[in-house]
């Protein structure tokens, strides 16, 4: 399988939550399994998109994915190198994968330009210009030019997602995953960055995306994961989604989340 | 009755001494910044043994007078190790460690408030955890950590007077001196008093505006 690029097996992830009341001094230990058994593959150019009830564990498992979080137990390969083996670069590896945050996490003392530039000059070692070049072609891919000097707090939420979207892919990494890239953003800006990858998947970028875009997973995903209570239910196309999901939870889910779309 | 500013000797013992305390206290607060920023990202990423030394030094440091430590740093370590140390040298030390106690406390404040979602930012680039800290998580905590970082260096600018004790002529001694010899008590005190109001007012003005010019534009709006 030579046209892998990351392959998740049978990997799981507990939290250990200790709920303290003050009051009894009983030491309610919670454990919340965010990921349970979860395997998956993701080859060259596809575009997969992770959905399901908020709180299920499915951004738990992306953080895993790019090693953000460490499994407990299962393997992460990236290509044919096992990221869960003791003694792994992980810096390396993460360098080789780009990461697109909820809630965007730009380096807030950093321009634009400098967000974008930073891990070319610190990882990849470009020297300046070549950095300088490489960073101002991805900010103009994602159309956020005018606000190449712009600092994160002087942007709109839309914009500054796509500078985190440029920062992703600026180092043209094997994969991007990306964490429910627009759910933060009002329904306006949401558009902006759909367009936004949108692009990327006509581009042929291989990408795991954790979202709730509806229309736009019908559009460019070759598959939809529905994920729940930590593991991932129901897998298919787009189509088997929108037209009859296999499973209870997805049909009640996919209803709800219609539902919703249109209302807007 | 300030005519003993007039007496050149006299004159030339306060320049010495404010120099003195100056210098003491640039050195301190510098020593003190980055010794206190190796000391706070072993508290936040040391193992056990690791943190429980550095608490152990911040409380040791905090905790105890500055002129007993001078105390201890100029007479009894030299006589326990049995070697000739400057007293200068280990008045400047005493300084920095100290400081680095405090500052400490400052700057794993400082580093809390940035480390979460930024540390992460960095780590998904590719960057390691030290590239992280160096050029994103520290450049915003030392912006966040300036006006402590002022007050520090207040502190520790009037804290000179301990120098005192252990026979080395800052600013203060040089004062007791003079009066000793002019019995001008009032004076001489005023004119050493306004001497430290308009140092540490000078230069904490001077902190004030590279604040201003440091802070990362539009986030002062943000966090209205």
């Amino acid at each position: 399988m030579a046209d892998l690029v990351m392959e998740a097996k049978h990997v799981y992830k507990t939290y250990g939550r200790s709920n303290k009341k003050a009051d009894t001094c009983i030491d309610i230990k919670q454990q919340v399994e965010a990921v349970k058994d979860v395997s998956l593959q993701i080859r060259k150019g596809d575009i997969k998109l992770i959905f399901g009830p908020s709180g299920s564990g499915k951004s738990t498992f992306l953080r895993c994915m790019a090693m953000l979080d460490i499994p407990d137990k299962g393997e992460i390969y990236l290509g044919d190198e096992c990221l869960t083996k003791p003694g792994v670069d992980l810096n390396k590896a993460r360098a080789r994968i780009g990461f697109v945050f909820q809630h965007i996490y730009l380096f807030r003392h950093l321009t634009a330009l400098s967000n974008v530039e930073l891990a070319l000059r610190q990882v990849l070692k470009l020297p300046k210009e070549e950095a300088r070049k490489r960073a101002l072609d991805a900010l103009t891919e994602v159309k956020v030019t005018d606000c190449i000097n712009k600092y994160p707090a002087q942007m709109s939420g839309g914009q500054a997602q796509r500078v985190g979207i440029a920062r992703a892919l600026v180092r043209n990494p094997d994969i991007i995953l990306l964490d429910e890239p627009t759910s933060a953003l009002d329904p306006e800006l949401t558009g902006e960055v759909i367009d936004t990858l949108r692009d990327l998947a006509k581009e042929g970028t291989t990408m795991l995306i954790v979202s709730h875009e509806m229309p736009f997973a019908r559009e460019v995903a070759e598959e939809m994961i529905f994920y729940d209570e930590g593991t991932i239910v129901e897998t298919g196309p787009p189509s088997q989604f929108f037209n009859a999901p296999n499973t209870d939870r997805a049909k009640k889910f996919m209803t709800r989340i219609i539902n919703r779309t249109t209302r807007e | 009755m300030f005519d003993f500013l007039l007496n050149p000797v006299y004159a030339t013992w306060i320049v010495e001494g404010l120099l003195l305390t100056v210098e003491i206290t640039l050195f301190g607060v510098l020593l003190g910044l980055g010794l206190g920023t190796l000391l706070t990202i072993g508290d936040i990423y040391g193992k056990k043994p690791i943190k429980a030394a550095i608490a152990v030094y911040v409380e040791f440091f905090r905790g105890s007078p500055l002129f007993v430590q001078l105390f201890l740093a100029v007479y009894t370590v030299p006589a326990i190790l049995n070697v000739q140390i400057d007293h200068y040298v280990m008045a400047f030390l005493v300084f920095g460690l100290n400081s680095a106690g405090y500052q400490k406390g400052y700057l794993k404040g400082a580093m809390e408030t940035v480390l979460g979602d930024q540390m992460q930012a960095g780590l998904s680039t590719g960057m390691s955890k030290l590239q992280t800290l160096r050029h994103v998580i520290l450049p915003q905590a030392y912006r966040i950590v300036i006006p402590s970082w002022t007050n520090e260096f207040c502190s520790l600018t009037k804290s000179t007077a301990t120098l005192a004790y252990v026979g080395l002529s800052d600013l203060v001694s040089a004062g007791i001196s003079i009066k000793g010899i002019t019995y001008q008590i009032l004076p001489v005190w005023l004119v050493i008093g306004v001497i430290y109001l308009v140092w540490i007012t000078g230069f904490s003005k001077l902190m004030d505006v590279v604040y201003e010019k440091k802070k990362v534009p539009g986030v002062e709006f943000l966090m209205q």
